[in-house]
């Protein structure tokens, strides 16, 4: 008989060992989440830095281990807060340890082939917003793998249902108090960036990505609610320089790899690509009668496609790494004048302009990162990061636009560009 | 297919709120909580993701486009400190008008909207705020008419144990009397 308290290793590039019990091995062995191992973390990426192969599979696997080392270090060090404000016993910490490990493994099983570059064909809710992953692996929780949680031996010891994970990646209020562990998985101080920007870092080969991640599991803590509102994670000061570490990690990732020029059009091309491929140019939904349609869709079953000459020009253009060429960026963080030129450019491109791509609309963006430091101080008094740093206090948001047009039309897409600026020249 | 909403459109939003503020000037999780209450209640076409987190409804998109809005000028945001941990301090800037005037349209359609959201909770506590809505959060999770009041103020408690189970249910009965609670029978 099967020893359901064995324990297991997997060696990972960037953590070393990653261990599981037996549960989360079971979980692992499952299609669903074997899929990840034909889900590439940064689609095409390896067309501009041939090592960026890695998939969703290390990086569920690492998040689960950055996710378990992050709570351990909260605990350790804000059991007040987490007594006092989240009315936790040591019982409940040891059953949410598990429940974080689950939902932090399980976070990212519901992506599409080739990740985020497939998102933006995912179809409309009743609300018509479009879905996202987040809602495709809540879903997969729900069905493909309710079982393997629910029903395994370890759970005897949780009684964890499905939902119970599900809640967490969905953001819903029958996560009730474990609510607050979702900013380990998704927020400015999550293990997911964490892991992200570390693994990618590595297999792209770039020296951009890197911080220290020993030291923001040795300061981040729970910081206090004040004003009646509710706490939420932090670093103690002695940290600040590597939540600073974090913020410029992202910034150079995002500037150097995620929103390089030519890795975004081979984004623009996979989108064409699919919208060519799927049904109605939509993923199935992630509903009950469409949800295993769904989990067909991996880089396997396209790349198999594409091999087979399908998937229109923006296929043919993937196959033959002939894509779109950028004729026209703003600056990082455009004002309104730049804006306005911007628009004089797309108008003076008329058809010749093919692709717009936004950093905004990028689903690598920085965003607004400004992360709470309490001091170690008796007054424990907090503080933004921007405080303390005055690089991260004059960052600037980074609003790109990119205007792609095709290879065959670049000399005379330049030519109108640059009456466009007066002569000026970009790109 | 969804009305999309511009940059312009969320940015002078922003620029519009802080402008018309009843006290002048707004805070982040006031303007945080506005984006959700007029996106979820008036159905104001912004285009966040609004997922809930301990402290309520939140998209870090909403920040992103206040960042931008602060280097456009539409607004001025200055840090203040206050007991126990510090705030932001968001008025019109030198651009309002001009950044507002990118989106006259968009201003326009929805301006009762904004006088709604503005005079019902722009000058609340960002406490009252998270309160708010968290429990409009949690009553747009459950279908129509499905649970006492009762029940959603468990919900929220389980949620937010750090407020008082009457004080969830006050706000809960003022948001109920107003009508902005559909799941409560």
């Amino acid at each position: 008989m099967p020893d359901p308290h064995r324990t297991y290793e997997i060696r990972c590039p960037v953590h070393g060992f990653i261990r599981l019990n037996d549960w989360e091995k079971e979980i692992v062995s499952q299609p669903a989440f074997q899929r990840l191992r034909r889900v590439r973390q940064l689609a095409w990426t390896d067309y501009v830095y041939p090592g960026a192969m890695h998939t969703r599979f290390e990086h569920s696997l690492g998040v689960m281990h950055t996710a378990t080392l992050l709570y351990d270090a909260i605990v350790r060090r804000s059991m007040p807060v987490l007594t006092s404000e989240l009315a936790y016993n040591d019982e409940g910490l040891k059953r949410h340890r598990q429940l974080v490990r689950l939902a932090a493994l399980l976070h990212d099983v519901g992506h599409g082939p080739f990740s985020h570059a497939a998102e933006e064909l995912m179809p409309l809710k009743e609300d018509n917003t479009p879905y996202r992953h987040e809602h495709y692996s809540a879903a997969l929780v729900r069905t493909h793998l309710r079982d393997v949680i629910e029903n395994h031996a370890l759970n005897a010891n949780y009684d964890f249902k499905a939902d119970d994970v599900a809640a967490i990646l969905e953001g819903s209020s029958s996560a009730r108090q474990a609510l607050f562990w979702r900013e380990l998985i998704d927020s400015q101080l999550d293990a997911d960036r964490m892991d992200y920007l570390l693994r990618d870092s590595l297999h792209a080969g770039v020296q951009y990505g890197r911080f220290d991640l020993d030291r923001l599991i040795g300061t981040i803590v729970a910081i206090p609610g004040a004003d009646g509102k509710g706490p939420r994670l932090g670093i103690s000061e002695g940290g600040w320089h590597a939540a600073e570490a974090l913020v410029l990690a992202r910034y150079f990732m995002f500037t150097q790899v995620y929103f390089h020029k030519t890795r975004v059009a081979f984004d623009l091309h996979l989108q064409g690509a699919l919208g060519n491929l799927l049904p109605n140019g939509r993923f199935p939904k992630p509903t009950a009668n469409e949800l295993a349609d769904y989990v067909t869709w991996e880089d396997w079953k396209v790349l198999g496609l594409l091999s087979d000459g399908k998937g229109g020009d923006d296929g043919q253009r993937l196959s033959s790494r002939n894509h779109y060429r950028e004729i026209f960026h703003t600056p990082e963080s455009p004002n309104a004048d730049d804006l306005d030129q911007l628009e004089s450019v797309r108008s003076a491109l008329g058809n010749l302009l093919v692709r717009d791509a936004e950093a905004e609309k990028s689903w690598y963006k920085t965003g607004k990162t400004d992360i709470p430091v309490i001091s170690e101080t008796r007054t424990k008094s907090v503080e933004p990061l921007s405080k303390f740093s005055s690089v991260v206090g004059n960052m600037k948001p980074i609003r790109q636009h990119l205007l792609y047009v095709r290879p065959e039309d670049c000399d005379a897409a330049r030519t109108i560009r640059d009456n466009a600026l007066g002569g000026a020249s970009n790109g | 297919m969804a009305e999309k909403t511009s940059t312009w459109n969320r940015v002078a939003l922003i620029a519009a709120m802080s402008k018309r503020a009843p006290k002048g000037s707004l805070n982040r999780t006031a303007i945080m909580k506005c984006a959700y209450l007029l996106q979820t209640i008036r159905n104001v076409p912004l285009g966040y993701h609004f997922t809930l987190y301990s402290y309520g409804p939140y998209d870090s998109d909403v920040l992103g486009d206040l960042d931008y809005a602060e280097l456009l000028e539409a607004v001025t945001v200055k840090r203040v400190d206050h007991t126990g941990g510090y705030g932001y301090d968001i008025r019109a800037g030198a651009a309002s008008d001009r950044i507002q005037q990118k989106a006259t349209i968009f201003l326009q359609k929805y301006a009762e909207e904004i006088a709604w959201v503005l005079q019902e909770f722009g000058a609340r506590s960002s406490a009252e705020l998270e309160l708010a809505s968290t429990l409009v959060y949690a009553d747009r999770e459950t279908p129509v008419a499905s649970q006492t009041i009762s029940e959603l103020v468990r919900k929220v408690r389980d949620v937010k144990p750090h407020f008082a189970e009457e004080r969830i249910l006050v706000e809960a009965k003022a948001l109920q009397e107003k009508k902005l609670l559909k799941s409560v029978r």
